[in-house]
């Protein structure tokens, strides 16, 4: 339902996301349900000729280092990579080290630390992008405050620089169209300008940066051949060794 | 600290008072100038139904044509450009194409071309262009003016035939077109139409009676007061502000007068400056020859999605996309013209 409703709302891309909170050990990491599969026919985008493109996200909440493991097989399958780190020295690590594409900012409660410029101005020159969440702020009116002042706190040290809007929707009536985003921006401290590209070109970027991580430098795409994993099964006896010369 | 919400995003409004008696008034180069026309709104006091002339001018407005996924190099045809575009004015546009989003074209009677591009097919196109005005931090828009009427872009020659061949294979540009041609009509547009799949399209007439409409002083009333005043009149919204509607907190600025009856008419579709043109002139007529009759309020509003706005000037989309202009008329022929535009404009003429 809510896949029918966000191209009808005006919105031409969106991410499925998918938490995963590593409380236990050995927990796995959810793997993605095809697009196929969860939408049978893509619907066209409100006022276009062309239909909505719907990609998978993986949300990483840290608790621990631990929590994120760099370069992971199990990423692989998600086209967006974020992490929601929950103390000071782990969004450090976050802005400055992880391989991501998306930091999120806690929206639900207080932050429990204050954001320092260093480790922002790290992250917009690695091209990752602070995310802010507004669905739990239509839901709850204590909740509205910590997303509004949490926000503020972030747009005090980026500058408005980098940062995206999106919904965190888990119905389709906590969708909002994308100029009422726009608007909500500037409750947030983004200028009109930086509310638009929030929706807009840095969500394009992001993407952008998403596709050049899982290249070698942007340039190169690797992907595994089918002939390949066919010749590997057939080889998996002993290899061939030199017979030794009889003399 | 907190945001600062107290700024919002700019608009222009120009405000100007004359008479059509006046030799230098403008305002029929104005109206020229506002070349793509969406929507003409009427309001005429003390009028329960359209007059014929009114009504035979309103159902007269020039028939369009919206071509279905027309690739963009079309509009370089030979046979085109020396049929239509040469021969008078085509006025052209995409149509389902967002401005802030997608790829829009205008092609305007004076034979220029505008593309409005996103970076992506900007960098495809490979011909030379300006970033946008309106971009940000990033270059996200990119503009291609293209005059066809000049020499350097005549068929045949180099810069004519780079275009063409950017438009046809590295770009297939496709959208679907709205276009009109004047004075021609569809005859000069035959041979485009023929190949691709058209409708002609008549604009769209309504109109509605409004009985006790309360109405400002017209000719005190300050410039915002009163355009808020003719958009509620024209959307129909309640100027009461009672105190057990939340609805709408307009109200129509003092001092005020009941209008036992008026009509509100609008039309909509690809509309020609030179039938709005024609409109201006038969309302004049209809002031002069109705007694009861003391103003008539024209508003004439551009399309939001358009790569121009007044003349050649860029437009844009910030979170809308207004550009119109009003005209409210006298009996003795004076008249106060309001023009308007948003955050991504140039200035009206």
């Amino acid at each position: 339902m809510l896949k029918m409703f966000a191209p009808a709302v005006g919105f031409s891309t969106v991410a499925i996301n998918y938490v995963f909170e590593p409380k236990a050990k050995k927990q796995e990491v959810p793997s993605p349900m095809p697009i196929t599969e969860l939408i049978g026919k893509l619907p066209m985008v409100q006022g276009h000729s062309c239909p909505i493109r719907v990609l998978n996200r993986l949300t990483v909440v840290m608790s621990e280092a631990s929590h994120f493991r760099p370069n992971a097989s199990e990423y692989r399958p998600f086209d967006l990579l974020a992490v929601q780190p929950t103390t000071e020295k782990l969004f450090h690590a976050a802005c400055m080290l992880c391989d991501v594409d998306i930091i999120c900012i806690l929206v639900t409660e207080r932050l429990p630390f204050f954001f320092k410029r260093a480790p922002i101005n790290g992250s917009i020159d690695r091209g990752v992008v602070f995310e802010v969440s507004y669905a739990s702020a239509l839901r709850d009116i204590t909740m509205r405050r910590y997303t509004i002042t949490n926000a503020v706190c972030l747009m005090e040290s980026c500058k408005g620089k980098n940062v995206i809007l999106s919904s965190a929707a888990e119905k389709a009536l906590e969708l909002r169209g994308p100029y009422d985003i726009v608007n909500l921006g500037l409750l947030f401290g983004l200028s009109d300008t930086d509310s638009k590209e929030a929706v807009t070109s840095t969500c394009r970027a992001v993407l952008l940066h998403a596709e050049a991580r899982k290249t070698a430098s942007g340039i190169v795409y690797t992907m595994k051949s089918q002939q390949e994993v066919l010749r590997d099964t057939a080889d998996s006896e002993a290899p061939a060794a030199k017979r030794p010369k009889s003399t | 600290m907190c945001a600062d919400l107290s700024r919002t995003p700019r608009n222009l409004l120009v405000c100007e008072r004359s008479s059509f008696l006046d030799e230098k008034n403008r305002l029929s180069f104005q109206v020229e100038q506002l070349r793509f026309n969406y929507k003409v709104s009427l309001l005429l006091p003390e009028c329960g139904s359209a007059p014929s002339h009114l009504e035979s001018t309103l159902n007269s407005f020039s028939r369009f044509y919206l071509v279905k996924k027309l690739p963009i190099y079309e509009l370089l045809d030979k046979d085109f450009l020396q049929n239509a575009v040469y021969q008078g004015s085509v006025y052209g546009l995409s149509f389902g194409t967002r401005i802030d989003e997608d790829n829009c074209v205008a092609l305007m009677p004076n034979g220029r071309l505008v593309l409005s591009l996103d970076k992506d097919s900007y960098e495809m196109l490979g011909f030379e262009g300006r970033p946008s005005r309106f971009n940000h931090r990033t270059c996200s828009r990119f503009v291609v003016p293209v005059d066809l009427k000049e020499r350097s872009m005549a068929p045949g020659s180099p810069g004519y035939r780079r275009l063409l061949r950017a438009l046809s294979s590295h770009l297939k540009l496709q959208t679907d077109f709205l276009i009109s041609h004047h004075p021609g009509g569809g005859a000069a547009l035959k041979a485009l139409l023929s190949r691709y799949d058209w409708s002609e399209r008549r604009p769209e007439v309504c109109s509605r009676r409004l009985s006790d409409l309360v109405c400002p002083d017209l000719r005190s009333c300050d410039p915002h007061s009163l355009l808020e005043w003719l958009g509620a009149a024209d959307a129909d919204v309640s100027c009461q502000n009672s105190s057990s509607s939340f609805l709408s907190t307009l109200t129509c600025p003092e001092p005020t007068t009941t209008l036992a009856a008026a009509l509100s008419a609008s039309v909509s579709g690809l509309l020609l400056p030179q039938d709005v043109q024609r409109l201006v002139e038969q309302l004049r007529c209809h002031l002069q020859q109705e007694q009861t009759a003391s103003w008539a309020s024209v508003t004439v509003h551009g399309f939001a999605d358009g790569p121009v706005s007044w003349g050649d000037e860029e437009h844009g989309v910030l979170t809308g996309g207004e550009n119109f202009y009003n005209l409210l008329m006298f009996h003795d022929h004076t008249y106060r013209l309001h023009l308007a535009t948003g955050p991504q404009d140039g200035c009206p003429p």
